[in-house]
């Protein structure tokens, strides 16, 4: 029991601390997320830039040098390709902000049921994109889908329509199939930022005889402008890099009118195995996404310097 | 204790002794179904080899041969893979795959042509597994109810005409044309250039013999059949259309014999030979698809052995029963009594074509001789360029593909 009290009285020893460089310790702490990062973006990034210098193919590789971004400069394919890419982004884009834009006002009404309506708008993000675009091949099935079925009907055509397999047809069904995607999204995160206008300034122009589209244009708008300008961008990056949409689809057809840039890397490098080509085209669509995220980066500081931390 | 770590240490080698014994063959299987056929003997194989599993990978076909490829060029490959032997020389040539070893008897049992799709500069790389040509079904309600007699075209112009008819005096299209971006509108298209005397490819000199006459015709025809066919057929690839015949929309369309056993009982269907066209007589395309062994599985003779299963006579005829195929062999070659196709008018349509029917080309760029044509039957489809552009295109992209 002496035995006992003594060792629990006693001081206890000073341990020697160990003396570790600053420096040396802040590179310890985020050593694993730059190992981490390193495997799974850099070393595939630098894999994908020298394959893209080779002829890589099933039976090997051979360096070529800037051959193959000497194919794409002269290929007139692949600049309608880069062409029908950023015109198909620009309108599904527009499109989603358009709709998430008026989506997103109606929610933020002060009407009933609205947390019902809330949730109604999420499913097209929510289900899996593939199983979506299933249900959308069944209603762009001309013989058997409910819009040619519908539109039989009511008389606005005269037989049956195939959505799909005429190109400009297919290249507008696919945009309104992605806008279906992309609309949940951008209503919620317009909502979201409507919800946070204070409601004093609406007060105020109320009293002063504003009208709603006054208040709409004058308030809302530039309140949520740095969101709309995020969602913009964002937006512009996911349809850029939309594969499973235009795949499932018309898997970039008929006669390549929705083949887009990821569709024609992917049909490449892995449809017909020629790795080093599709490499080039993958390195193309990283400097394009490279340059989208330096404009987003460079906008988003512009409006935080203007708008505040907002 | 000591006695109790002893048994440990040797339960404990046992087991290692036992999985070093222990095989897995990875079997890819396109289709994206195994049929009982193969099961059987897939289970009789394990059943024969101790020790040794298989495991069986079922993939539908518009991933299954890129997926075999891609594994065998990652340095992963299958054991054995089925699948079209159109992929062969692309296997072969990029050295992935190793010979197949067929038997004496059984290549002198196959039908006519056979060998041919997978042999290339005098090796066959794959044991040919399943055989089809094709032929013209025809819904004789329609045709009746559109008032012609429901008998076989002869030619083109017959075909059309019956094809107009029933397009123009009923709700249904008078054809379905297959236009794709899919394998099967470039086959749909060599059963018509076939029946004109066309050429894809020299098999003798290796020359590409596209660019022609015969194609400009066949392409044309394809053309006018628009006219008369389903709605959009850039959207549909020949397995679909079965659909539009069992729902009586489509007066008539080409397919293999599994047609018969795919289409409705109570559609009362003519099976004929794909009608001639102006410069060539009936003829059809003639389609195998093989079992490959793969290199560097680690387990080639094993996988040789499956495939020599696979491919008796018995488990081909089993197969060549069950779906429904073109005879593969000639059976009685192999001491079978009445096979299923003597004397019987069904088959005859189908056998008969044999001997004047087409191969299925082989080029080492399978995928880009694919683009050739659809981008050639689309453009004629969408009405986008002349047949005479059209088929110069061709022409041009085969030489590039060759």
């Amino acid at each position: 029991m002496a035995e006992l009290t003594a060792d629990i009285t006693a001081t206890p020893k000073k341990r020697p601390r160990l003396k570790v460089n600053e420096s040396v310790f802040a590179w310890l702490l985020i050593a694993p997320a730059m190992i981490f990062i390193g495997v799974i973006v850099a070393w595939p990034l630098v894999e994908t830039v020298r394959l893209s210098f080779t002829n890589a193919n099933l039976g090997g590789e051979e360096w070529v040098g800037l051959e193959n971004y000497r194919e794409l400069a002269d290929s007139r394919r692949f600049h309608q390709t880069i062409g029908r890419t950023f015109t198909w982004m620009f309108f599904s884009v527009c499109l989603k902000l358009v709709l998430g834009l008026i989506g997103a006002t109606l929610l933020n009404a002060k009407v009933p049921g609205k947390a019902l309506f809330r949730v109604l708008v999420m499913p097209p993000w929510v289900i899996p994109i593939a199983i979506g675009m299933i249900g959308w091949l069944w209603l762009y099935n001309g013989h058997f889908g409910i819009l040619s079925g519908t539109a039989m009907r009511l008389g606005i055509i005269d037989g049956p329509f195939e959505f799909l397999a005429y190109k400009n047809s297919a290249y507008w069904s696919t945009v309104v199939a992605d806008v279906w995607v992309g609309v949940p999204m951008v209503t919620l995160f317009f909502l979201a930022a409507m919800q946070g206008v204070p409601t004093d300034l609406y007060e105020a122009a109320y009293v002063d005889g504003a009208s709603r589209w006054y208040r709409f244009r004058r308030i809302t708008i530039p309140q949520i402008f740095p969101v709309i300008v995020s969602m913009m961008l964002l937006s512009a990056i996911f349809t850029f890099n939309s594969f499973e949409i235009i795949w499932i689809l018309t898997e970039g057809g008929p006669r390549s009118a929705t083949t887009t840039l990821i569709i024609d890397t992917y049909k490449t490098a892995i449809g017909n195995f020629k790795f080093g080509e599709g490499a080039a085209r993958a390195v193309v669509i990283v400097i394009l996404l490279s340059l989208f995220s330096l404009t987003y980066l460079f906008i988003l500081n512009r409006l935080n310097k203007r708008f505040g931390s907002k | 204790m000591k006695a109790r770590t002893l048994a440990l240490a040797a339960a404990l080698l046992g087991s290692s002794a036992l999985s070093a014994g222990a095989q897995e063959l990875h079997f890819i299987m396109c289709g994206g179904e195994v049929r009982e056929a193969d099961q059987a003997v897939v289970d009789a194989f394990i059943a024969e080899n101790d020790g040794v599993t298989v495991n069986l990978e079922a993939v539908p076909w518009g991933t299954c041969q890129d997926k075999s490829l891609t594994l065998a060029a990652a340095g992963d490959p299958p054991s054995v893979a089925y699948m079209g032997s159109r992929t062969l020389r692309q296997l072969a040539n990029n050295d992935l795959i190793v010979p197949a070893e067929i038997s004496a008897e059984s290549e002198s049992a196959y039908q006519p042509g056979i060998l041919n799709t997978v042999t290339i500069e005098g090796t066959k790389w794959g044991y040919p597994r399943a055989f089809s040509t094709k032929a013209l079904y025809i819904n004789c309600d329609l045709a009746e109810e559109a008032g012609v007699s429901c008998e076989a075209p002869a030619t083109w112009d017959d075909m059309y005409a019956m094809a107009s008819a029933i397009n123009d005096n009923t709700e249904a299209a008078g054809v379905g044309l297959a236009g794709k971006d899919f394998d099967n509108t470039m086959h749909q298209f060599l059963n018509y250039l076939y029946s004109n005397g066309g050429v894809v490819i020299d098999t003798a000199t290796g020359e590409n013999k596209l660019d022609s006459d015969q194609t400009r015709e066949a392409l044309e025809f394809y053309g006018k059949l628009v006219s008369v066919a389903q709605d959009g057929p850039t959207a549909w690839e020949r397995d679909q259309l079965k659909d539009l015949f069992n729902d009586g929309k489509i007066g008539m369309y080409i397919q293999g014999p599994w047609g018969r056993g795919q289409h409705n009982e109570d559609i009362n269907q003519l099976v004929v030979p794909v009608p001639a066209g102006p410069s060539g007589d009936s003829g059809t395309i003639l389609i195998t698809d093989s079992i490959a062994v793969f290199k560097g599985s680690g387990h080639e003779e094993l996988a040789h052995e499956l495939a020599q299963m696979l491919t008796t006579g018995e488990s081909q005829y089993a197969l060549d029963t069950e779906w429904g195929l073109t005879p593969i062999f000639q059976y009685e070659k192999l001491g079978f009594e009445n096979p299923y196709y003597v004397d019987d008018p069904f088959w005859e349509v189908f056998t008969g074509g044999i001997a004047a029917g087409g191969p299925e080309p082989l080029v080492e760029d399978f995928k880009s001789l694919q683009s050739v044509f659809t981008n050639m039957v689309q453009g004629i489809i969408l009405e986008d360029d002349s047949v005479e552009n059209l088929v110069t295109i061709a022409g041009e992209e085969l030489d590039d593909a060759l």
